[in-house]
């Protein structure tokens, strides 16, 4: 088994783009370190209508309301401008942003415990056709490698995904390699389960990291 | 009827409608079927834990515009990812949560004694951190 960079075509190009705008990286480190309230209200701004910050604040008492410490409202002020910063990029541009945001925020959770965390990467295994679509993020460890799709919203689940995650799984096994596959959801564990409970692909060797849990990546022996 | 199951009417009904336009699109029928089947008894039950007391401004006027928001959408395929955020925002408002069926509390719950979030909420483990 042996990873590799993914071939860069024309998509792969502008989502680069997308990828590499400072943004993206703002969001996700203030992210990083948002308590699970701060990322509900982040999806819901980047999935919202309404672009006026004031709407938005009254929503989430908890943050912004007079009980709130300066500290928690001052750091959701922030994830709040920079997700309607997102939001306000109109609705083809804007899912593309939340697709990079999840990814980078993965990436970065994973970096705090591991240190080959790389991003679209695809996996090689000898014999065995290569998949088109490359991994989100990839931890290349020797010991333990790792590999992560990451979708916006439970939605995103489906059998391609899952049964790409789990080949990957299955073909390292082939190799006496133990390959860990996870899918990270930016969105309720509850809605997730709903979907994977629909699914016939396999995934009960398949890693679920949800919005209110994600901080587990970071974890050692996660 | 008290504010929070008055508002809490006002929320259900607005998922319902939520649940009507995500319909639409026809993939995803039995998942919006789950999601509504799962969340709506959920959210409804967020009115059950009422302690009868009157209910801070902050949570009503949340759970308003939260309404208020997702009555502006047209898009199915938006729907369809607020009938997964929606009824958690509700109860962040609450300091409840959707996150169990209907019915089964969580191992150590009980009802609040005032109208503060619950232990568990995240809105809690925000306030109560010293720095970030």
């Amino acid at each position: 088994m042996r990873f590799q960079d993914a071939a860069r075509d024309a998509r792969a190009v502008v989502y680069a783009g997308i990828q590499a705008d400072p943004l993206v990286a703002r969001l996700a480190t203030l992210l990083a370190e948002a308590e699970a309230s701060e990322r509900w209200m982040a999806r819901a701004v980047m999935n919202g209508e309404r672009t006026d910050p004031q709407k938005w604040r009254r929503i989430f008492p908890s943050l912004f309301g007079e009980a709130a410490p300066a500290a928690v409202a001052d750091h959701a002020e922030r994830v709040l401008a920079a997700s309607l910063e997102v939001a306000n990029r109109g609705e083809q541009v804007r899912s593309q942003y939340r697709g990079a945001v999840v990814e980078e925020l993965t990436a970065r959770l994973l970096a705090r415990r591991a240190g080959a965390v790389k991003r679209e990467r695809r996996v090689l295994f000898d014999g065995v056709p290569a998949e088109i679509h490359p991994y989100d993020v990839t931890v290349e460890s020797a010991e333990r490698p790792e590999v992560y799709d990451c979708k916006w919203g439970a939605r995103g689940i489906n059998a391609d995904v899952l049964n790409q995650l789990d080949d990957a799984r299955a073909h390292a096994a082939e190799e006496e390699i133990e390959l860990r596959v996870a899918i990270v959801v930016f969105d309720a564990r509850r809605s997730a389960e709903l979907r994977l409970d629909r699914s016939t692909a396999r995934h009960d060797e398949t890693r679920l990291v949800a919005l209110e849990s994600i901080d587990e990546l970071a974890e050692a022996g996660a | 009827m008290t504010a929070r199951a008055d508002v809490v009417e006002r929320a259900a009904a607005a998922y319902r409608a939520l649940a009507d336009l995500a319909e639409t699109i026809e993939d995803e029928w039995q998942y919006v079927t789950d999601l509504t089947e799962a969340y709506l008894p959920s959210l409804e039950a967020l009115a059950k834990t009422d302690s009868g007391r009157p209910l801070p401004t902050g949570p009503v006027e949340a759970v308003d515009e939260a309404i208020a928001e997702i009555g502006l959408i047209t898009d199915p395929h938006r729907a369809i990812d607020w009938l997964s955020t929606f009824p958690h925002v509700v109860a962040l408002a609450f300091g409840g949560d959707v996150d169990q069926p209907a019915g089964v509390e969580k191992p150590g719950a009980t009802e609040p004694e005032s109208d503060e979030p619950d232990d568990d909420s995240p809105f809690r483990m925000l306030l109560r951190r010293p720095d970030r």
